[in-house]
């Protein structure tokens, strides 16, 4: 498998090309186009269970498609649903990462994709909700974002500082810690900050320079309320 | 050369963010880290456990970290594979016995929090929900004694002026009088009576009686034709009666139309109960008492019998006897069935009870059962 990123910026694409045999599960829905050597298929990822939690837990859509190479080598465009970028991480079987629900768009044949719960801090004010997606093993991840990507790279006991709603992906060699944005409460939320959370290496952070539920508030302003 | 599987993350200075996986080793002086990014030039590097200091971290802090510093700088492993912790904390020096023991405590500690918190969250999850389950009741008394008894008679007059204008009432005769001197020797013995009751006779072979919310009564002659004393039918007013007394019609309403209406009521909007009974159509003349508020009906139908000096056991056999015989139209018994238990419950309530010498009805049954249009049995 191999995957190249078209149009890289605010409406990338992302070509992977399989050999026979291989196939790789993406995000319901995120199929542009495809060879036709590739089926597509629709699986429940982990089992009926495991689809039914990833649902009703993440939000995460219950069926992932399947896209398989079965009569020959071929290729597929992904793309997301939201304008953002899309960023590749090739997984080396030890390191894992926590994915907030709507970063995840493809993955390799092996890799692995868990939904975990989080600790009651971090779900009711981490801002990706109680589950999230886990995901490890080895090959190839794509995810993507709202707004661009960016990458935080920290050295082990380094900090930093990333509001909550700003997250796409870490990895869990991170630690966080939620806290107030400003020094006083009022201060937190009248800043337009609320919740931060502080990580500390060692270990990757992905970043979205865009916040999907601001821009939904703001977008939320032009839209004609009906009687 | 064969290939390995990483089983750690090595961060230091000179490798990514996000880590390198490596292999690592216990041996007896210490550990070997293998890298095994660049196949081709398989690096190790042995530590001895002298230099090393371990502390649990990670996201759930449920992985164990090691820290040395090398020729290069500080190096830090990331290791989260369980056998290969016993191993080294096995091989490991007592020096490292005391982070090892701390670092232990610390995933229990996190472990035990996390466990905590989601029973916590789970306990008061299923307390609200079995509060709801079994509070209900206690709420729907809270809503229901606050519903002014004025208007709950505006409630069950309408129901009962619109149920009366399609049956033909029997406005005066035996029957009538008889009715009435039974409700009135039942009704002076009810102590600070909020509710002027109304009995009606109503002509109808349905051997039937009831009673609507604010004291509204009705007999209708098909039950008094059955019974065979006026001690019977007293039994069956007592018991109606204390449906009302007992607002277990209002109990009902509330129950029907739920939460919406409960909570309403307690805040003190008692009148758009009319409303929210339209909007769900809640009918007050079918609705059904609950087993236990038949069983309250009964026992207090009981004790005003005694205090009125009426024979209780009337009531008994009466609802015994209709139990028995159950031809056709005895709609008395759908909406109250008669149960041995029942009938045992009442004998015993009745056992109980100091013995009082009943006073005998002013009218003759006989002639009373004649009016309605019984032939009086003659015994041979």
């Amino acid at each position: 498998m191999r995957s190249e990123i078209l149009y890289p910026g605010a409406f990338p694409m992302v070509r992977v090309e399989l050999a026979e045999g291989e196939h790789i599960k993406a995000e319901s829905g995120a199929m542009v186009a495809l060879s036709p050597t590739v089926d597509v298929e629709s699986k429940m990822e982990g089992g009926f269970l495991g689809a039914l939690s990833r649902k009703l837990l993440t939000g995460e859509k219950f069926f992932f498609q399947t896209l398989r190479a079965s009569r020959g080598p071929g290729e597929i465009l992904l793309a997301p649903t939201v304008p953002g970028e899309i960023v590749v991480i090739e997984l080396d079987g030890v390191n894992e990462y926590m994915v907030q629900k709507d970063g995840f768009l493809a993955g390799a044949e092996t890799v692995k994709i868990e939904s975990q719960m989080q600790s009651l801090s971090r779900g009711l004010l981490g801002g990706e909700g109680f589950f999230i997606l886990k995901i490890g093993g080895k090959g190839t991840l794509i995810l993507n974002s709202f707004g661009a990507i960016h990458k935080i790279e920290l050295k082990p006991d380094q900090e930093y500082i990333v509001d909550n709603n700003h997250l796409v992906a870490w990895s869990v060699t991170t630690s966080y810690n939620i806290e107030k944005a400003a020094s006083g409460w009022v201060a937190s939320f009248t800043s337009g900050e609320g919740f931060v959370c502080r990580f500390r290496g060692p270990g990757v952070v992905y970043i979205q320079s865009r916040n999907p539920g601001s821009f939904g508030a703001w977008v939320r302003q032009f839209i004609p309320v009906s009687e | 050369m064969t290939t390995i599987t990483p089983n750690a993350l090595c961060f230091g200075d000179e490798f990514p963010a996000s880590g390198v996986p490596c292999l690592v080793q216990v041996e007896g002086h210490g550990l070997t880290v293998t890298f095994v990014s660049d196949p081709a030039e398989r690096r190790s590097e042995s530590v001895p456990f002298s230099g090393l200091t371990v502390s649990a971290g990670g996201l759930d802090h449920d992985q164990l970290v090691v820290k040395w510093a090398g020729p290069k700088g500080e190096r830090t492993l990331y290791l989260k594979n369980a056998d290969m912790i016993r191993a080294f904390r096995q091989a490991a020096p007592d020096h490292l016995n005391a982070p090892f023991e701390r670092a232990a405590e610390r995933v229990r500690q996190v472990r035990h929090r996390h466990r905590m918190i989601w029973s916590i969250i789970g306990g008061t999850i299923l307390a609200v929900v079995l509060g709801l389950w079994f509070g209900a009741d206690l709420l729907v008394e809270l809503a229901v004694d606050r519903i002014p008894v004025e208007w709950e008679q505006k409630l069950g007059e309408s129901a009962y002026r619109d149920f009366l204008s399609h049956q033909e009432v029997v406005k005066e005769g035996l029957g009538v009088t008889a009715v009435e001197e039974m409700a009135h020797r039942l009704t002076e013995q009810i102590p600070n009576n909020p509710y002027k009751f109304e009995v009606t006779v109503v002509k109808s072979d349905v051997v039937n009686a009831f009673a609507l919310p604010g004291g509204y009564v009705v007999v209708f002659t098909g039950l008094m034709k059955k019974a065979e004393s006026g001690e019977e039918v007293a039994g069956v007013l007592g018991h109606e009666l204390n449906h009302v007394l007992q607002r277990h019609g209002l109990n009902r309403i509330v129950k029907q139309l739920g939460l919406v209406a409960v909570v309403s009521i307690v805040l003190g909007d008692q009148q758009g109960l009319v409303g929210l009974m339209k909007q769900l159509g809640v009918e007050l003349l079918t609705l059904k008492f609950g087993r236990e508020q038949e069983t309250e009906a009964d026992l207090t139908g009981l004790q005003l019998l005694h205090r009125a000096k009426i024979d209780p056991s009337g009531m008994i056999t009466f609802f015994q006897r209709l139990s028995e015989k159950d031809e056709g139209r005895t709609e008395w018994l759908s909406t109250h069935p008669m149960s041995r238990t029942r009938a045992e419950r009442l004998k015993a309530e009745l056992a109980a009870m100091p013995k009082k010498t009943p006073e005998p009805f002013t009218f003759d049954w006989a002639k009373v059962r004649g009016s309605l249009g019984v032939q009086p049995v003659v015994d041979p």
